[in-house]
């Protein structure tokens, strides 16, 4: 066992302190020392870039909620660190996608820490839902808060935050995500297309079923709000 | 009156470590096994998921995963002139309950113990003469295991193995390898999964070593550094640095615990069964008092039952097991105003502590990311790793930079001089949070006459059974020891950039009002004589040849390191000759 310092005190105000260094650390773990510039992001979501990407804003909306089909995520205040980590590992090809895979090689560093910083900032309403089936959500419900003992998987909200509030900066949010695009991205995990931090998310994914994520993903996708993510069940 | 159960042939008396890795290489002899835990059921899935998993209130202050000492406490005094008084609150060291133990709620430290550790007294007499062990001291008791580093190294071995432990090798059949312990007992092979990745404090503890000449080295884990599958066939994941390991139970299937890497093995074998909430009240002998009949324990609802069983092993917490062993009467209880008797001699402990390193602002340590068994170390200073001859004393300690934890109600580092609360000290809290860095001591602590446990004469359980009592304080060896290293430490803390560094070590009287450490042992100790042994080499007891008492209670002395995977190995050890000796043939394995 390890021994904690003599412990004085009390608690306040350190977990602030805690997330805001987080928050400093990630970012100087990325090397840059250059201040992305939201209002430059913004143009670059808008009008896209002069050497040749697209405006984001055609896919992922002006305001990150992107057009409800699911084929594209909602990136609407996803963390600054995890939004440029994609975008780099797009780059890299540890992501690969025929749609973002080009458009992210065609930014520079520059312009993919500017457009992150610009949809981190931004908040948007959710978008109108389908009809789920409540008995699939519940399901979902049961694996993101407790896990699944038969599968031997933690539940995921351990690190997607309490209903998928998300931890930033490194861990995404899932609350109002689209179930398409969680289905989709778990199953490039299984299928070993998705490379980015392989250690957790593709052993997950794996012990998962096809039943199991759409549960999981119908859960996630109908956790909208504030009234939701304060709910502690 | 007690209900007679149907005979089986083996129960352990706890369901921790040692009571599930016994029953599942017993159970797959073919043997009926039942397990008799006084605690509750619990599983990763859903006991230990979080957000109420890092409670840090209920399990770190309250001790929610400790023995519930309201039931049985543990008596304490500093000597045989005090009169001892009930631990009603846990903090110098934390006895787990329920299922799976004290391995549920520990940090995964995983070392083993050292070529020396088991041949301690031959050992310092060959390298030092015979009169030097009592120039240290004439109250200290060491003595040799009757068991050797090279016998127990395959079952080390088979037990990293088990547990998935994160590490790198520094010594392969005596090859040194670049990047690992050179002190380090001779391994068969490499760690099953190479080292966790290095801290950012960890990184600056090897910067300020390295300049020093010492040789540091990554802190074998049991968290894991990669998913990892175990020859149970059972995974584990990768750990993430949460920071809430010791005290807790593991929500992601990354630390080794008898419910990651064990149990689900264990129940679901048909000839094995689990009885929780059982509190074994005593093992039965029959009139020759030489054999055990079984044992008799109360249920949750209070009703008493007789287990009869072939076969007895004492699996519990390292206390525990001395006590199971005083209230069955089996083997003599010591008497330190004679020196005679065995159960409860050689209780041990161990020495921890160290300097506290306070850095510059710029420094952002982040101590919050961090796992069980984070540290980058060295072991110049363990052991019998440096020359004594001089020195006066014996023994050592591993110095290492192991932050595992940066959690808001236990974690408050403040300058010496610094008020004890009010705005000063909120001042200084919100300075030195993110920037100051531990530097541990962990070591032995020597066997002393003076240090014992027995039954209290005056305080009972629930049960209205005699509670333990433990009289201990350490050995001035020891203090002279530790003060010699935290005058090291200090020195390290300064390569480090420290601005301020809090000089550590260890003081007398040993209070246990301050978290220290859970690695208490013996009591119940081995070794090749019955009049200074209780178990032999074999951990079964000399007087009762079908009872085995196994775990830390055995070590005739500890280590310098924390001792769960050497528990693990032993119990490997004395479940071979179990399996290919006693069962067999039963009865002594060693003829005394």
């Amino acid at each position: 066992m390890m021994l904690a310092r003599p412990l004085h005190a009390v608690a306040a105000g350190i977990m602030a302190i805690v997330l805001g260094l987080a928050w400093n650390a990630s970012a100087q773990m990325q090397g840059d020392t250059r201040k992305p510039d939201r209002k430059r992001g913004a143009l670059i979501t808008a009008q896209g870039t002069a050497a040749g990407a697209p405006a984001c804003a055609q896919c992922h909306a002006f305001n990150g909620a992107s057009d409800g089909s699911g084929a594209f995520p909602r990136i609407a205040g996803q963390s600054l660190y995890y939004l440029s980590k994609q975008m780099r590992d797009f780059t890299s090809d540890v992501r690969v996608n025929a749609v973002m895979s080009p458009i992210a090689k065609a930014l520079t560093p520059d312009d993919i820490a500017d457009v992150a910083a610009y949809y981190a900032g931004v908040n948007a309403p959710f978008l109108p839902l389908r009809n789920s089936d409540p008995a699939l959500i519940k399901r979902g419900k049961e694996l993101a808060k407790v896990g699944s003992a038969s599968n031997g998987i933690q539940a995921c909200d351990n690190c997607h935050g309490p209903s998928g509030a998300g931890e930033p900066p490194a861990i995404p949010y899932l609350a109002g995500q689209y179930a398409t695009y969680i289905v989709f991205e778990l199953r490039m995990w299984q299928r070993g297309f998705r490379k980015s931090s392989p250690e957790s998310m593709a052993g997950v994914a794996r012990q998962l079923n096809d039943q199991e994520i759409a549960a999981v993903s119908a859960y996630y996708e109908q956790v909208q709000g504030s009234a939701e993510l304060t709910t502690s069940d | 009156m007690a209900q007679r159960l149907k005979p089986v042939d083996v129960v352990t008396i706890g369901v921790g470590l040692t009571g599930s890795l016994a029953a599942l290489e017993l159970a797959k002899t073919g043997l009926k096994v039942v397990g008799l835990e006084r605690g509750a059921p619990r599983f990763t899935v859903p006991d230990f998921q979080s957000p109420a998993i890092h409670d840090e209130l209920r399990f770190s202050i309250r001790k929610a995963m400790m023995q519930d000492n309201v039931k049985v406490p543990v008596t304490f005094r500093n000597n045989s002139d005090e009169t001892a008084l009930p631990i009603r609150r846990w903090e110098s060291f934390l006895p787990g309950q329920g299922l799976g133990g004290s391995f549920v709620h520990w940090n995964g430290q995983s070392f083993r113990f050292q070529v020396a550790d088991f041949n301690y007294k031959t050992h310092i007499e060959q390298r030092y003469g015979k009169t030097f062990l009592n120039a240290c001291g004439p109250e200290l008791t060491v003595q040799d295991w009757d068991v050797t580093y090279d016998e127990l190294e395959p079952h080390f071995d088979r037990f990293e193995y088990l547990c998935g432990v994160s590490g790198k090798a520094g010594n392969i059949k005596g090859q040194l390898q670049l990047g690992g312990n050179p002190f380090e007992a001779p391994r068969a092979r490499e760690y099953p999964n190479p080292p966790m990745k290095e801290t950012y404090f960890g990184a600056l503890f090897r910067k300020g070593v390295e300049q020093l000449g010492y040789h540091p080295y990554p802190q074998p884990s049991a968290n894991m550094s990669r998913p990892y599958r175990n020859p149970e066939g059972l995974d584990l994941q990768q750990c993430v640095f949460c920071g809430f390991c010791e005290r807790y139970a593991c929500e992601h299937f990354a630390k080794a615990s008898p419910q990651t890497v064990i149990l689900p093995a264990l129940l679901k074998r048909p000839n094995y069964e689990l009885r929780t909430n059982c509190e074994v009240l005593r093992i039965n002998l029959d009139s020759t008092r030489k054999k055990a009949t079984g044992v008799t324990y109360v249920d949750g609802s209070g009703a008493e039952y007789e287990q009869p069983a072939e076969l007895v092993l004492i699996t519990a917490f390292p206390l525990n097991n001395v006590r199971t062993l005083l209230l069955s009467g089996i083997g003599e209880p010591y008497d330190p105003k004679t020196g005679t008797g065995v159960v409860g001699r050689n209780y041990t402990y161990q020495t921890t502590g160290g300097a506290t390193v306070f850095m510059d602002e710029s420094i952002n340590v982040n101590p919050f990311m961090s796992s069980g068994a984070p540290g980058t170390m060295i072991d110049d200073f363990g052991g019998d790793n440096f020359d004594h001859s001089q020195l006066g004393f014996i023994g050592g300690q591993y110095i290492g930079s192991i932050m595992t934890n940066g959690r808001p109600i236990e974690f408050h580092p403040t300058p010496p001089g610094t008020p004890k609360w009010g705005l000063e000290w909120k001042r200084a809290v919100t300075r030195h949070y993110n920037h100051t860095i531990a530097v541990q001591q962990h070591g032995t602590s020597t066997a002393s006459r003076l240090n014992y446990l027995d039954l209290d004469p005056t305080y009972k359980d629930a049960w209205g059974q005699p509670v333990l009592r433990m009289t201990f304080d350490f050995p001035e060896n020891d203090i002279r020891m530790s003060q010699y290293i935290a005058d090291k430490v200090v020195e390290i803390g300064r390569a480090m950039g420290g601005k301020i560094v809090a000089r550590g070590g260890t003081k007398r009287p040993y209070t246990t009002t301050q978290y220290q450490s859970t690695h208490n042992a013996g009591g119940a100790i081995m070794g090749s004589d019955p009049k200074t042994s209780v178990v032999n080499r074999y951990q079964q007891c000399w007087d009762v040849p079908n009872v085995f008492s196994l775990g830390a209670s055995a070590f005739p002395q500890n280590g310098a390191y924390n001792y769960s995977v050497t528990i693990g190995a032993l119990t490997y050890w004395a479940l071979d000759a179990i399996k290919n000796k006693y069962l067999k043939a039963p009865g002594p394995l060693v003829q005394a």
